[in-house]
């Protein structure tokens, strides 16, 4: 990230004045991906169903030429990331908590987790005009989470209570016997990461982009333990841009 | 080169949730899951064919067969049942004598990180000496696992410690882990009684995990039988085991109750039903314990009262508000006669059931019912 960054200081110092020839551009997108640990632990099975959900993603972004074929790229997007994701775990370390109440054990069985997030973030990119009408965007971002929701049930298997000889506690599969937490208030609210992608017109004012921003920073508050990995928020974006200027 | 970059980003995303899934880890468990043993002769050492195959509860370490008197148990060969990849020490189906105490097994987890200590022991069934079965409850203690809820005992006619009553209160321990204080419980020994200490049972909230289970209210409970924690929440009726085996043919059922209803009865969506008053329960029940095809029979929550096994019942009808100790005096009602052999051969279940909210096993009652037990008594038929 800094290599990026000093490349975007030594364009920029070498530039004419900053305000000319700016790009406005606006998008909307799609973003499609999900917050998961970096390395599956074993406890993790499999996946029996994902749902990407409906996230959208508007941005307002301002482009700059700099010396050839260089520039550099800013904006701010009001984004959506969300899913949800049903996985099989096999003794995975998890608590189910409900009003100040909890139960901490290993679980077996199916686990269901729902996030979503409405994010404003800023990236700021070096772009690289790579010919005919592609550019190459990579660079930092910096997202701040306006609202966020962690939540999800834990069903259809059973809870070793602290260790995996402790009481076994069976879980259904209706809400009356499923095991259910809520961990929306120990979400972080600043996130960084790393974006890349390509912006490419294929006609004068429209085009087309794509995306993938890659968390750095886990979805969580770093004393946040009771899930044992870091879960990182790594998103896909696809959808259109217009050039306004 | 757009198409390519989106595909690059599925490439990536798929690669990092399906294919890093890495190999299944070794089984943690290491439970007797069930345990059993062979004899060539099995009704010179049980009293029941059943009696020679034991499932047990996961909470539990303590596995016990039951022998008649006299029965050579010097040379059993138990079998065990454990979780899948577990070994056990010593070997399984090894010869051991069990005469000289319980004899103890270790099993030891597929990964090798978590073992279980069990012991299992052959006793005889003693026989019921005295006709009046007196449970005062003055003894009492914390359960040894967590220290958390209070649990009763009796001393037997021979001297030894027996744990045939159960209560609710390890399920209401896992709604409510941040209760610290065991006299908070649902079911709670209190110090003045008619005699000695007395139990009180008390319909407690179950607070937030009541709710998003729609199981809101505890019922304090007390009954002869045992408590199977693992369906806590799903079949919670499976939960409650009543009964153990008994070889007397009871007549009457005595004690001593006081009983306050809490202010508003709720149904099991948390919704007030105005002007409905609680009641507690009492009651016990004598059934067969086997089923014609020599399948083992156990009551629960949702057929103690209805099960066609049932011969006897002495149930008190209205268990409603009195201020002062009052006494119960219930005789059993017979549906069927008592087969002499069958009782002699432990083919009878007792069951004695307390609860403070006669709704409870459906989760309706009010908060605040309060059933105080004390002094009961088991007057039995004469034996010569």
């Amino acid at each position: 990230m800094i290599c990026v960054l000093l490349i975007i200081a030594t364009i920029t110092a070498n530039a004419e004045k900053l305000t000319d020839n700016l790009n406005y551009n606006v998008r909307l997108g799609y973003n499609l991906g999900g917050t998961a640990p970096i390395g599956i632990p074993s406890s993790i099975r499999g996946m029996d169903s994902y749902d990407p959900g409906w996230n959208l993603s508007y941005g307002f972004d301002v482009q700059k030429d700099i010396r050839g074929p260089w520039g550099v790229m800013t904006g701010i997007h009001l984004e959506n990331k969300g899913m949800e994701v049903d996985a099989r775990v096999k003794n995975y370390h998890m608590e189910m908590v409900q009003g100040g109440q909890r139960l901490e054990g290993y679980f077996t069985g199916n686990n269901v987790v729902n996030v979503e997030e409405w994010l404003l973030t800023v990236p700021i990119m070096a772009t690289y005009h790579v010919g005919g009408n592609v550019k190459l965007k990579l660079g930092p971002y910096i997202s701040y989470a306006m609202s966020h929701k962690f939540y999800g049930h834990a069903y259809n298997g059973y809870l070793r209570e602290g260790t995996p000889t402790g009481d076994r506690i069976n879980l259904g599969n209706t809400e009356e016997q499923r095991g259910s937490y809520d961990f929306s208030d120990d979400m972080r609210r600043l996130q960084f990461g790393i974006d890349v992608g390509a912006d490419w017109y294929f006609s004068k004012r429209w085009g087309a982009y794509a995306d993938l921003s890659w968390g750095l920073t886990g979805i969580h508050k770093s004393d946040f333990k009771t899930i044992e990995q870091t879960l990182y928020p790594i998103f896909g974006t696809v959808g259109l841009t217009y050039k306004l200027k | 080169m757009q198409s390519s970059k989106l595909i690059w980003v599925i490439i990536l995303l798929c690669g990092c949730l399906s294919s890093c899934f890495k190999e299944e880890p070794l089984n943690a468990e290491c439970d007797i899951e069930s345990v059993w043993v062979h004899t060539d002769n099995p009704d010179d050492f049980f009293f029941n064919r059943t009696d020679t195959i034991i499932n047990v509860p996961y909470s539990k370490s303590e596995i016990t067969f039951y022998v008649k008197r006299n029965s050579d148990i010097t040379h059993m060969a138990p079998m065990f049942k454990i979780t899948e990849g577990a070994t056990i020490e010593p070997a399984n189906g090894s010869l051991q004598d069990f005469s000289r105490g319980p004899v103890t097994y270790k099993v030891t987890s597929q990964d090798k990180q978590w073992n279980r200590v069990y012991n299992v022991a052959f006793q005889e069934r003693s026989r019921t000496v005295t006709d009046t079965l007196k449970f005062d409850f003055d003894n009492y203690e914390l359960d040894k696992e967590y220290g958390k809820f209070y649990v009763w005992y009796d001393k037997n006619e021979d001297g030894k410690t027996t744990y045939l009553w159960a209560t609710g209160n390890p399920g209401f321990r896992y709604a409510y882990s941040t209760m610290k204080d065991p006299d908070r419980y649902p079911t709670t020994p209190i110090a003045e009684g008619i005699d000695g200490a007395s139990v009180k049972l008390e319909t407690r909230s179950t607070g937030a995990f009541g709710v998003i289970n729609n199981k809101r209210i505890a019922a304090g409970n007390l009954f002869y039988g045992f408590f199977d924690t693992k369906y806590v929440l799903t079949e919670t009726m499976k939960s409650t085991n009543f009964g153990h085996p008994f070889d007397k043919t009871p007549i009457k059922f005595e004690g001593y109750y006081r009983y306050k209803s809490g202010d508003k009865y709720q149904d099991k969506n948390g919704n007030e039903i105005p002007g409905k008053k609680d009641q507690g329960s009492i009651y016990s029940v004598m059934y067969r314990n086997h089923d014609n095809a020599g399948n083992e029979v156990m009551l629960h929550g949702d057929d103690v009262l209805t099960n066609p096994h049932i011969v006897a019942v002495a149930r008190m009808v209205d268990v409603t508000g009195t201020e002062d100790w009052t006494k119960f005096e219930l005789d059993f009602k017979y549906f069927d006669n008592i087969d002499e052999t069958l009782l002699n051969n432990y083919g009878y279940n007792l069951a004695i059931v307390f609860s403070s909210s006669y709704e409870g096993d459906h989760f309706e009652g009010a908060v605040g019912s309060t059933l105080l037990i004390d002094k009961v008594r088991l007057i039995c038929k004469k034996t010569e």
